[in-house]
């Protein structure tokens, strides 16, 4: 078998990161905005970290329709993108879509004899899931896949975020995070942060120490 | 020509007595080096590594305590100790069991020594007052008599051999690692005993290593999980040629200690390496 050449260039283990975005049209203007800058700020954090640059492998999926926006890419490779909102809010779909491509990248890095973190998924939305959208079926296939440790989901939900939703698919270990404003700026440099520490630690259990989170709340 | 049997006293393992001009039956050299991250984080070294001559028998171990428990420098040093001990106590004299025997036997013989383990390692825990969980480490272990070699493994590291022959260099397992790199299974994880690793083969093996896994990077090829012979060769010819212990053991440290090593790994990293006194050059 012939190895992938992303993966004979850059042999390092990978720290896989899906953000799950919605882009809405209730995302349009400022909400999208600050967005966009926040992830040029994700990517330049997380380049501070020569190590971390080599081994975060990042995704972006939008959800007005369901678009894999950015397939995954080294940081160093990265280069960040003017997300645009339209459209509505296809939550559920968006979350089947994700974790099928968390598998199939995962299957990857196994063809190519490469070592992987516990994988993140990171959403982000300020609306409800579309009436038609099968939320409730995905919920409960992203419930099974945290109990068997597939990867660690993360909700994060902006002003007019329908919390009890995101409550009702976020593991009740890590309940949903109410964004301050639109201080995205803040929650991606922490997502960087958290990144940097996942993706330098070593054999010794799963517990890696994330920094405090100063850009949100615990939605009650 | 008979070698001196030593029968089992706890002491007497490391520095027992060998009349001098005798031919020694291994030449073996062991070595813990810290790793440069827990330097920076001012942590102990967690690894530990041991070995123990027996007659023509060599019964070695190695452990790396998890990064994330308190005190595995502790548990690592009481594994390796503890299972030297109680292996060393099953047999005085394991190069008179037949490999048939060891093959039927080898699951029973390593279980024991993994349940004297644990419950050392719990003793420990209730003497220093902290949960058994911040003892936890991996542990490898050997036994090379001139008829088989018979090993086990929990959690990552290596075991690597050549058999007679000297062709080839084999690695007995896989890494029994948890999907995700920064996760293993250790001595203390429940069900431990589930998670050993068992392989018995017969014929003489006049070279044998074991490792924890801040070596894995630089010694196995993970692909196909081959041993790396780059790796391992000189090690092999340093064993084998030069004729002082000191120079051997001066040369192990020396490359455990290399920056050069050091930028391929930042991990605590124990490497204990043995070869058949017959195969040395004179």
């Amino acid at each position: 078998m012939i190895g992938q050449p992303e993966f004979v260039e850059n042999p390092e283990n990978r720290c896989p990161v899906i953000l799950l975005v919605d882009t809405s049209s209730s995302m349009t203007g400022a909400p999208m905005e600050a967005l966009n800058s926040g992830l040029e700020a994700f990517k330049e954090a997380v380049l501070q970290d020569e190590q971390a640059a080599l081994r975060v492998d990042v995704a972006i999926v939008g959800f007005g329709p369901v678009e894999l926006v950015q397939d995954f890419v080294t940081i160093d490779q990265f280069m960040p993108m003017q997300l645009e909102a339209h459209g509505l809010t296809p939550m559920g779909e968006a979350l089947s879509y994700a974790l099928d491509l968390l598998e199939n990248r995962k299957t990857t890095y196994r063809n190519n004899g490469i070592q992987y973190y516990r994988p993140w998924v990171f959403l982000i939305t300020d609306g409800a899931p579309n009436t038609d959208s099968p939320w409730q079926q995905a919920a409960e296939r992203l419930k099974n896949a945290e109990a068997q440790r597939k990867l660690s989901f993360f909700a994060v939900g902006v002003q007019g975020a329908d919390m009890s939703i995101l409550n009702q698919i976020a593991p009740p270990e890590r309940p949903p995070l109410m964004l301050h404003g639109l201080d995205f700026r803040s929650m991606f440099l922490w997502l960087s942060d958290s990144m940097v520490r996942v993706s330098s630690s070593t054999v010794g259990g799963d517990m890696v120490a994330l920094p405090p989170v100063g850009w949100g709340q615990i939605a009650t | 020509m008979r070698y001196l049997r030593i029968r089992y006293h706890p002491l007497s393992y490391r520095y027992s007595p060998i009349p001098k001009g005798e031919a020694v039956a291994w030449r073996a050299i062991v070595h813990s080096a810290i790793g440069t991250r827990h330097q920076q984080k001012q942590l102990p070294c967690q690894d530990y590594g041991s070995y123990v001559l027996q007659g023509d028998t060599i019964i070695g171990a190695v452990a790396d305590g998890a990064g994330s428990a308190k005190f595995s420098d502790v548990g690592a040093q009481l594994a390796v100790k503890t299972a030297l001990n109680t292996l060393g106590q099953q047999s005085d004299e394991w190069s008179a069991i037949d490999v048939q025997r060891m093959n039927a036997e080898a699951n029973l013989f390593f279980t024991e020594m993994i349940q004297a383990v644990i419950a050392a390692l719990h003793a420990e825990a209730e003497t220093g007052e902290y949960h058994v969980r911040e003892l936890g480490c991996t542990l490898l272990s050997f036994i090379a008599t001139p008829h088989w070699l018979a090993c086990m493994q929990i959690g990552d590291g290596f075991i690597v051999t050549q058999s007679e022959q000297m062709d080839s260099f084999d690695l007995l397992f896989e890494p029994s690692k948890g999907e995700y790199i920064n996760e293993t299974v250790f001595v203390t994880s429940e069900d431990a005993v589930a998670y050993m690793q068992v392989s018995v083969r017969a014929g003489h093996h006049p070279f044998v290593c074991a490792a924890t896994d801040g070596l894995e990077k630089v010694a196995i090829r993970f692909h196909d999980w081959q041993a790396f012979a780059p790796f391992f060769r000189p090690f092999l010819e340093c064993l084998r040629s030069v004729s002082a212990a000191e120079d051997r053991q001066a040369y192990l440290e020396a490359f455990l200690e290399s920056d050069r090593l050091n930028a391929k790994t930042d991990d605590d990293k124990t490497l204990l390496l043995c070869l058949d006194g017959q195969e040395a050059d004179a």
